[in-house]
């Protein structure tokens, strides 16, 4: 090993040296002959004769060892680059044809490993689960305080398991600035595996009701609000008119994942949960905490949810009227936070893929058409006596050459791929901060370049090295083999073709999608108004008086401004990614458990927020300033709502309890239409309007909504001067149009329109240049045949027929086979659809005819051009 | 007569040439030379065969060379064994002479 590389490094010497040894080898010798009489000359020759000659000699003993074959390696690279820069128009055509796969590919695999492939940010992530109630309808369901208490001391499946539930403190550093945080057990950071870089975790004993408050900053929070101060830990600092103090500081390297909402932003500081089960919030059937634990080591998923459930089916017998009694459902930690991610990822991976093959088509075309121009180059090489493995490795050596030139190329768009890709809506994968080129990107772009480059040039480089030294030899003779050649052709025109239509369908099937999408109504007119989230704090606000009169107060102001059509506010705005919903007990129709009672997402609404919505009211009348705190309590209902509970009838001046059966009764005075609050793909569920001023505990945090007479952004700096001018330490956040909220909803829809079309577009053009080449080679090859047939007499027409024919033979198998594996493939589209069937007629036959179209054009141009060939000039050729 | 090492029974040039280091280090001419008397003729390397398993042999650890003057006052690389080189003759010695005298056995049986 050592001698080997001695020799690759200080090649000169070691040659010298062998090349004295030898010498004085042969001296020897020769001197040996002399003193038997035999002059200088007659004993060199025979010595030679004996044993061989210096140059032989040399070589015999130079390609001995394995460094040689490192070496010749080496050459056959310089010998590539210089091939290739020989014909710089087919290198660059082959490098760009390259560059365009291979830096799809990379991009779409960066993509894939920062979101899925790097390790997320926990101590053994694999054994994080979260635990969920599984409610009757088998939808999953947060958990009560009082159920977690039970959860955690019964099992013997979890090393630990904590909760959490989020919090959204406003800092009164500076600025007032609301954060995304999350309040948490004390044994949450212990059940992730995290320490804190500075400071200490959570105290048990900090996690009781009325103990210091206590809090925790991520690394970046600490960067950008407290200057990195390093003795922050033990600092107190005020939120919410409250002191809480700093215990510890998270590293740069864990960042939350809990909250994925891209309109809410990472969650930044944590404090601890402070629960206890006297709390009327703590109850079991206070579904609002999310629970994650840490299994044992040797448990496995499935033993520990059989625990669970054991555990749950005992608490159902003991609390019958608290539980729906369906179990409890354990998701492994990388499904809850990056599974919804993962699925349209793997198809983007998949028809990126299918680029990389039609790209991996093309250039083995390229390279055919080449091959039938070398074949002479090869003969003379072999009659030099090269050996044809010593060829199909100097091809191979050319085209991984070519491979990693495109990789290089492709390389730079593929560097720049996040910021382009947040830049086009992929706001909401999660994680995509930790997109960039690393280690693992880089080996699969090299990886993937060279078996790009060997794959394209195995069909060539087979066919050159079976050229007939003879025949190419001879001139005139030209593409004795070409029929195989054309065949080869040929049935890569048909792959290319099939795999472009796939991924055009693909993306017609998006395309449908989205259309569809776009024009389904939200529910409410969502254009000029701008909307904006504010939340109350202070000693001041612990009057609900204080609060209801402040947001009267800020609403009427709002209303006032120039250019303001009207104003609101809401406890929730739909397609804001908000949920808040309550059980819906209606008189007479109340299940025994009330658990089992339908629940209707809730707005606390102040009058005038229909109207600014423009959500209609079909029935009865709208809230008014008349339903005060002290009228009778009245709500208004979806129309989805009334249709459920009370069909047939009308549920105008109908009771309900909401949120348990204790409460008093609310009476339906009005029915207004159903908005669209989860996504525009998903059917309106229940909804109930509730007016603010009559809600027992008025929501501190509220969404104003403004309809502007132009754009919304014309008004925005008004609308925050005149909030506050009621009180100027009220934090505004979320200042946005409504657009923005319904535009985010289908945003995921749009990237992946966005891609695969790009990724179809690609293909098509790529196939479009393949079918291009094909026709114009076969036209050049028949040039003296079009000629003959032309002096006797064909029409024109009759031989394009003839040259078309050829081509679009080729694409029809091409359509055939794509439609096939299109109807195999579109229905893991399925998940990305809406209202389209996964094999749509007529996206399959608008993509058919639109491939057919240009493809036909493609054969068109170089088949005209033969119809301009001189007779003539043909004739003369031979 | 074989004309390469090749048609010597494989690995047996790689011994010989330990076996004539053995008695004492030598430069390349002279393992030829000596191969040559003790064969009788029968065994003429080319210098190409001879420097390849030289640089084998020095590879594996087998023999180490050195530069120095020759009787003849010319300046050349003798070589000789390591110990390890010289364990290895003596394993492959005691090897060939079993597997010699097995083929005798089985070509005089018939």
């Amino acid at each position: 090993m050592f001698g080997g590389l001695r020799s690759l490094f200080r090649k000169k010497r070691v040659e010298k040296e062998l090349d004295d040894e030898l010498r004085g080898f042969l001296d020897m010798a020769a001197e040996e002959k002399m003193k038997h009489g035999m002059s200088r000359k007659e004993a060199l020759r025979s010595v030679r004769l004996d044993h061989g000659s210096l140059e032989v000699s040399r070589e015999v003993v130079r390609t001995a060892g394995w460094e040689s074959f490192v070496e010749t390696c080496w050459q056959d690279l310089r010998f590539a680059v210089r091939i290739l820069r020989k014909s710089p128009g087919f290198t660059s055509v082959a490098i760009l044809t390259l560059a365009l796969g291979i830096g799809a590919n990379t991009a779409i695999f960066s993509l894939v490993n920062g979101v899925l492939l790097r390790p997320l940010p926990y101590r053994n992530p694999n054994r994080l689960t979260m635990v969920w109630e599984k409610s009757r309808d088998g939808s999953l369901e947060n958990v009560g305080y009082a159920t977690y208490l039970d959860w955690k001391s019964k099992n013997k499946s979890f090393e630990e398991i904590a909760i959490y539930s989020s919090w959204q403190p406003v800092l009164q550093v500076g600025e007032p600035e609301q954060f995304s945080g999350l309040r948490v057990t004390s044994n949450y950071f212990r059940t992730l595996g995290i320490h804190p870089e500075i400071g200490r975790d959570f105290l048990p004993e900090e996690d009781v009701p009325n103990a210091n408050k206590v809090v925790m900053l991520s690394h970046s929070l600490w960067q950008r609000k407290f200057n990195s101060d390093p003795n922050i830990i033990g600092k107190t600092i005020n939120m919410n008119a409250t002191q809480y103090m700093v215990t510890g500081v998270l590293p740069a390297t864990y960042q939350s994942l809990m909250n994925q909402d891209p309109r809410g932003g990472t969650v930044e500081i944590w404090r601890v949960l402070g629960y206890d089960v006297s709390q009327p919030w703590a109850c079991r059937t206070c579904h609002h905490l999310v629970a994650i634990g840490r299994l044992r080591d040797g448990v496995a998923i499935t033993q520990a949810n059989a625990e669970m459930n054991t555990i749950s089916a005992a608490l159902s017998k003991a609390y019958p009227k608290e539980y729906d009694d369906a179990g409890v459902v354990l998701t492994p930690i990388r499904d809850q936070l990056l599974g919804p991610a993962s699925e349209p990822l793997y198809i983007l991976l998949g028809a990126v893929f299918f680029v990389l093959l039609v790209t991996c088509a093309n250039l083995a075309n390229l390279l055919l058409s080449r091959a039938t121009n070398r074949e002479r180059e090869v003969a003379v090489r072999t009659a030099l006596g090269a050996t044809r493995g010593r060829i199909i490795r100097q091809l191979l050596a050319e085209n991984c050459v070519l491979g990693l030139l495109g990789a290089a190329v492709g390389l730079v768009p593929a560097y720049w791929t996040p910021k382009v890709l947040a830049g086009i809506g992929a706001a909401d994968l999660p994680r995509l901060d930790q997109v960039h080129l690393d280690w693992r990107v880089l080996s699969f772009t090299v990886g993937v370049a060279l078996l790009t480059g060997i794959a394209a040039g195995l069909a060539p480089v087979y066919r050159l090295s079976k050229t007939d030294m003879h025949d190419s030899l001879k001139e005139g003779l030209r593409g004795s083999g070409s029929v195989a050649s054309r065949r080869l052709r040929g049935l890569l025109i048909v792959s290319e073709v099939a795999l472009s239509l796939t991924l055009l369908i693909g993306a017609g099937l998006l395309l449908r999608s989205l259309s569809r999408l776009l024009v389904v109504s939200p529910g409410f007119d969502p254009t000029n108004v701008l909307s904006m989230q504010t939340s109350v704090l202070g000693q001041r606000f612990n009057d609900n008086a204080v609060v209801r009169q402040y947001f009267a107060d800020a609403v009427e102001r709002l209303s006032a401004l120039p250019g303001v059509q009207s104003a609101a506010a809401a406890s929730q705005i739909p397609l804001a990614g908000n949920m808040d919903k309550y059980g819906f007990h209606v008189e007479g129709k109340m299940h025994a458990n009330p658990e089992e009672d339908p629940s209707a997402e809730r707005y606390c609404i102040t009058p005038g927020f229909l109207e600014t919505m423009r959500i209609p009211l079909l029935r009865g009348r709208d809230i008014s300033a008349a339903d005060t705190a002290t009228a009778p309590q009245v709500l208004l209902i979806g129309e989805s709502t009334g249709r459920r509970m009370w069909p047939g009838e009308d549920p105008i001046g109908k009771r309900v309890k909401l949120g348990g059966v204790d409460n008093p009764w609310w009476t339906v005075v009005g029915v207004t239409g159903d908005v669209h609050h989860v996504g525009l793909d998903a059917d309106p569920d229940m909804q109930m309007y509730i007016p603010h001023q009559q809600w027992p505990f008025p929501d501190g945090l509220m969404v104003f909504v403004i309809r502007a007479a132009s754009t919304p952004a014309a008004i925005s700096s008004a609308a925050q001067q005149a909030i506050h001018t009621i009180d100027a330490t009220q934090p505004i956040s979320r200042i946005m149009p409504l657009e923005s909220y319904v535009g985010l909803s289908v945003q995921g829809r749009k990237f992946a329109l966005i891609l695969i079309g790009a990724f179809a577009t690609t293909a098509l053009a790529l196939s479009l240049v393949g079918i291009y080449g094909v026709t114009a080679y076969s036209v050049a090859q028949r040039t003296h045949e079009i000629g003959i047939r032309i002096a006797l007499g064909a029409q024109r027409g009759e031989l394009l027929g003839l040259l078309l024919r050829q081509g679009m033979l080729l694409v029809v198998c091409g359509v055939i086979a794509g439609v096939i594996a299109s109807l195999a493939l579109t229905r893991f589209l399925a998940s990305m659809l809406f209202d389209v069937q996964p094999t749509d007629l007529l996206t399959f036959a608008s993509v058919v005819l639109l491939l057919v179209a240009v493809s036909a054009a493609a054969c068109f141009l170089p088949a005209r051009r033969a119809m301009r060939v001189d007779p003539m000039v043909a004739l003369r050729y031979e | 007569m074989p004309e390469k090492p090749g048609d010597l029974v494989q690995g047996t040039l790689d011994m010989l040439i330990l076996k004539t280091l053995a008695l004492q280090p030598m430069h390349g001419y002279g393992v030829a030379v000596r191969l040559e008397q003790m064969s009788k003729g029968v065994f003429r390397l080319n210098a190409g065969s001879l420097f390849v398993a030289f640089q084998r042999l020095q590879r594996a650890g087998l023999i180490k060379n050195e530069w120095k003057a020759t009787e003849n006052s010319r300046r050349a690389k003798y070589y000789a064994l390591t110990d390890q080189g010289r364990k290895r003759l003596n394993t492959e010695t005691r090897e060939w002479g079993k597997q010699v005298a097995a083929i005798a056995r089985i070509l005089e049986a018939s």
